[in-house]
């Protein structure tokens, strides 16, 4: 509308000052705002790519993750039986026995020990995790004290290099090997043989099998099979399911911090938007009265006043977006608590989450200048034009 | 203080405005109390740690266990005056959601160990006199609405402590007398779980009094020294060090909270000072006539900054009342492994102070403005 | 027929416990191509009176009708748009909007029209043209002299082709020579473009200037003189 962009946006651009401080306030907010959701987005984002649709985790019946499960020796033959699992070129089937650990091994940022997940697995695991990549040596060799370790986890925790020797379960293992994995669960963890971790940490047993199903829609008789069987106490899970359950309480802690965070200090972001546009209002009140006597109904107005306050708004939101943006990438880590081991993750800003500030500074800007738009179109025309 | 009235007076002028900048400088006072309060309630167990107290656990890792007669070990080594044990159990209660911290302890030598708890002589001997007897913190039994007397169960989360439930009737209702011991737990004894474990004779952690701090790190030394090159190595290291290692897994939460708090102080100044520097310029031509009647440039400024301040502290007074009465253990959902939060009187102080500093930095820039303007520039802005 | 009629309109407001009576049963007519100016002292009612024609303001009691339509009973938004079309308003301090230019002043009411963009400039350009300041065009109001600025605002006011001028003082913040110029403009648009004008003023020699005087005393109609 002619009425718009020429005379409210110009008019925001006069009082700068007031204008830049007002956007300065909403930009705070929704860079917290990014900045925390960015957090949540790559803890979800890490745990749910360690999930492959195509895989099923078996676990003990009631386990609520693998460090609380156990799967028997003689369970193994029995699970790898199952026709719904798929098979390597030889013809063995695409399953992996697996154990995990903690370790203690010192953090890189302060020194304090953090809880390193050790995965003990099956010679055919590598062939279940296809984003698994190796960006520097090769696979461990089944039988031998040879681990690999996931890339976070050689930049979080100390020791862990190409071709370290790492103490631990009283033998000396040997880092062969440093893989990426999408940022998934796997890449703060350290690979062993199962059969070689067992005895190291006085074990006997398996936690988990994880398994390649010849076809995703397998599942359900997977599952039913696996539960029909009386010698096993087992229970499979999809892959994707076990690691979003994985992640959920992380994810909903964080997410209702930054939430109720970013709520509160969003009041006081419009408390402001709200007082600059009240004194807007009230600086222009001749030219308001004049537009009415001109003929400009009380909605145009209105919206007129509405549009000045979410366009300046939107400026401080996406200034707080850009302000954000640095953290996307930057590596971090907590323990999540099912598993009490430590995850390294990257903040994730995705462009849904800026959009997402960005409609947020917007809506800031819109209930802020509600109230001083209304009143702009309150005022009684002739009372306005007798203002200095 | 006769430019009081006229401060008053100032700042009843547009109530409105006044108003939203006290909601503002509120809420940044609000949210920074709580973040400190959150950051306190982390590390609170860790600060009030006891330096007589030294933790023994493997040194592959905490989830490793030890064998009990490693106790013997340990007593023989010089400076140790007391020892006991304890086991984590990971029990649970009904689901994940219900989930709070559980532990087998070697009864009468923890107690004896952690003078902190605090139980009647009556609720400590029915305890020790049964075997599945179990204490509970005075916190974990609000939540869950419990009493002496109760009976509790637990499924078994650790698959090394067998597959029947565990079956617990409450002894006692313990009190803490310090931030080092929570009152979010359940402790019981370390026999019943034994004898159901798959492995017997198992330790999760070692608590062993010294005689005085400085003998820290010769008796950890030494300790340790009796493991090495065994099956069962340890690692022993001073209570403070094993509690702060749990409040690090967390993350780097002085990083994120003080992040975070940096940003709520930006913004509120962004917001009260622009609130300023408008109150200021509608005032403009009172202010030079002011001048002109001969007020000097320094009561101007004091009047402004004055204004300023004022409208700031009444801001900080109700944030602070807000987060007192708001976060605290029994409004704020905690529970579980969340440690409370409340905010004490140092977080008040600080915030309190925090909005006098916004106040004079949002007053600071209007004030100088407005000591120094040109008085015939003001006047003609009047027609 | 006239243009405007005003039937026995009274205006007052309440001021804590006083009503104070700013008009007091005003009856006037006011003929097509007339230019009247409205003298009174200070506290008189001539501005009310500007306003209640204007439709800004309305009366406590009585009709005002112009062009045929009763407007003391119009709706809100009625009056606005019928205000847009009928009235081409001229302010003591002209009121141009300090952020548009020149032009963009002028076309403000047309954008209340359905003119196309180029037609809306044909209509700014002539009116600016009319008053003599089509090389100004692109300057702010804080760049042209008093005197131009409320050229400027005269152009606003009929730019579209309004029924009724009313000016509130237009002379009142002007130099001696602009103020002549401004009545001037003024009386040609009286004269050549058949424009009616009601002007409101308490400076005589611009009083002159209009085809009649109507003088306002305590809100009531005192004397009317007819200017030769």
């Amino acid at each position: 509308m002619g009425l718009i962009s020429n005379y409210n946006l110009r008019s925001m651009l006069v009082r700068k000052a007031t204008a830049a401080m007002t956007a300065g306030g909403i930009a705070m907010v929704v860079a917290v705002f990014v900045m925390t959701l960015a957090i949540a987005q790559g803890f979800r984002a890490t745990l749910v790519a360690s999930g492959s649709p195509q895989n099923a985790i078996v676990l003990r019946k009631g386990a609520t993750s693998e460090t609380v499960s156990a799967v028997l020796r003689g369970d193994v033959p029995i699970l790898e039986s199952l026709p719904q699992i798929a098979r390597d070129g030889d013809g063995r089937p695409l399953a992996s026995p697996e154990l995990v650990v903690i370790i203690a091994l010192p953090r890189s940022t302060d020194n304090q020990p953090a809880n390193v997940p050790v995965r003990g697995v099956g010679p055919r695991a590598f062939a279940l995790r296809t984003n698994l990549k190796f960006v520097e040596g090769r696979p461990l060799t089944p039988g031998t004290r040879e681990i690999n370790v996931g890339r976070l986890a050689t930049g979080r925790f100390k020791g862990l290099s190409l071709g370290s020797d790492v103490k631990f379960g009283s033998n000396t293992w040997k880092v062969v090997g440093i893989f990426t994995a999408d940022d998934a669960s796997f890449e703060s963890e350290v690979w062993g043989d199962v059969d070689l971790m067992q005895p190291a940490f006085q074990r006997n047993g398996y936690q988990s099998m994880t398994v390649k199903l010849a076809d995703p829609s397998m599942f359900d008789s997977f599952k039913a099979a696996v539960e029909g069987d009386p010698r096993l106490m087992l229970e499979p899970q999809r892959e994707q399911d076990y690691y979003a359950d994985q992640s959920r309480p992380v994810t909903t802690l964080i997410s209702v911090f930054g939430t109720f965070v970013t709520l509160i200090l969003s009041i006081g972001a419009m408390a402001g938007a709200m007082n600059t546009m009240y004194a807007a209002v009230a600086y222009r009140t001749r030219e308001i009265g004049t537009l009415r006597a001109l003929g400009f109904g009380r909605l145009r107005i209105v919206s007129a006043f509405l549009v000045e306050s979410v366009a300046l708004a939107a400026i401080g939101g996406a200034a707080g977006c850009i302000l954000a943006l640095p953290v996307h990438g930057l590596s971090t880590g907590t323990t999540n608590f099912s598993s009490f081991s430590e995850v390294a993750f990257k903040f994730r800003i995705t462009p849904a989450l800026l959009a997402g500030g960005l409609v947020f500074a917007m809506v800031m800007g819109a209930v802020g200048g509600l109230l001083p738009a209304l009143r702009a179109a309150r005022i009684p025309v002739a009372r306005a034009l007798r203002e200095i | 203080m006769k430019y009081l009235a006229l401060v008053l007076k100032s700042a009843r002028r547009s109530k409105r405005r006044t108003a939203l900048t006290i909601v503002s400088v509120a809420l940044a006072v609000f949210l920074f109390a709580t973040l400190r309060a959150v950051l306190d309630g982390f590390t609170a167990g860790a600060a009030a740690s006891s330096s007589t107290r030294i933790i023994t656990i493997r040194s592959t890792s905490l989830i490793f266990s030890m064998p009990t007669s490693h106790a013997d070990a340990i007593r023989s080594v010089p400076g140790v005056r007391d020892l006991t044990w304890a086991n984590w159990f990971g029990g649970i209660y009904k689901d994940q959601a219900h989930s709070f911290a559980n532990f087998a302890i070697e009864p009468e030598s923890y107690l004896r160990m952690y003078p902190e708890i605090l139980l009647s002589a009556d609720e400590r001997s029915a305890f020790l006199a049964d075997r599945t007897g179990c204490i509970i913190g005075e916190s974990l039994a609000r939540t869950n609405g419990w009493k002496v007397g109760d009976r509790v169960t637990l499924k078994v989360g650790i698959p090394t402590y067998g597959t029947r439930d565990y079956d617990f009737t409450i002894r006692g209702i313990y009190r803490s007398s310090s931030s080092a011991v929570d009152t979010q737990s359940m402790m019981f004894h370390w026999k019943y779980a034994d004898e159901r474990s798959l492995v017997k004779g198992q330790a999760g952690w070692f608590i062993t009094r010294i005689a005085s701090p400085d003998q820290e790190a010769q008796v950890a030394g030494a300790i340790d020294a009796k493991f090495a090159n065994s099956p069962y190595e340890t690692k022993t290291d001073t209570e403070k060090a094993f509690a702060s290692s749990f409040i690090s897994m967390f993350g780097n939460l002085n990083l994120l909270l003080g992040s975070i708090a940096l940003a709520v102080v930006v913004a509120t100044l962004f917001v009260a000072g622009n609130t300023m520097a408008m109150s200021v310029r509608e005032r403009t031509t009172e202010i030079a006539v002011m001048r002109t009647l001969g007020f000097p440039g320094g009561t101007i400024f004091s009047l402004i900054a004055i204004e300023a301040l004022l409208m700031s502290i009444v801001g900080g007074v109700v944030g602070v009342v807000l987060a007192r009465i708001a976060i605290n253990p029994r409004v704020l959902p905690s529970g579980g492994f969340i440690p409370e939060v409340s905010v004490d009187t140092q977080n008040i102080v600080v915030g309190l102070g925090l909005s006098a500093v916004i106040g004079a930095v949002s007053g600071l820039i209007p004030a100088t403005l407005a000591a120094r303007l040109k008085i015939v520039d003001a006047l003609r802005r009047v027609a | 027929m006239a243009l405007i009629e005003l039937r026995g309109v009274t205006k007052s407001y309440q001021r804590d416990s006083n009503e104070i009576v700013v008009l007091d049963g005003v009856t006037i007519s006011i003929a097509e191509g007339d230019f009247m100016a409205l003298m009174g002292p200070s506290g008189s009612g001539k501005s009310t009176l500007l306003n209640l024609l204007a439709g800004i303001d309305r009366p406590t009691r009585g009709a005002i009708t112009v062009a045929g339509t009763d407007i003391s009973g119009l709706s809100e938004r009625a009056l606005a748009a019928w205000r847009a079309r009928h009235i081409g308003f001229i302010f003591q301090l002209y009121n141009l909007i300090p952020v548009l230019t020149a032009f963009e002043n002028v076309e403000l009411p047309l954008l209340l029209t359905g003119l196309t963009k180029k037609q809306r400039r044909d209509h700014v350009l002539t009116a600016l043209g009319i008053v003599g300041l089509s090389d100004r065009e692109k300057h702010y109001p804080r760049q042209l002299s008093g005197g131009q600025e409320q050229r400027v605002a005269i152009a606003r006011a009929i730019v579209t082709d309004p029924t009724l001028l009313l000016a509130d003082e237009p002379t009142g913040d002007l130099d001696a020579k602009s103020a002549a110029e401004i009545l001037t403009l003024l009386q040609r648009l009286n004269r050549d473009y058949k424009k009616t004008i009601v002007m409101v003023t308490h400076d005589p020699h611009a009083a002159e200037r209009a085809s009649h005087v109507v003088h306002l005393e305590k809100g009531t109609l005192a004397e009317t003189v007819v200017n030769g």
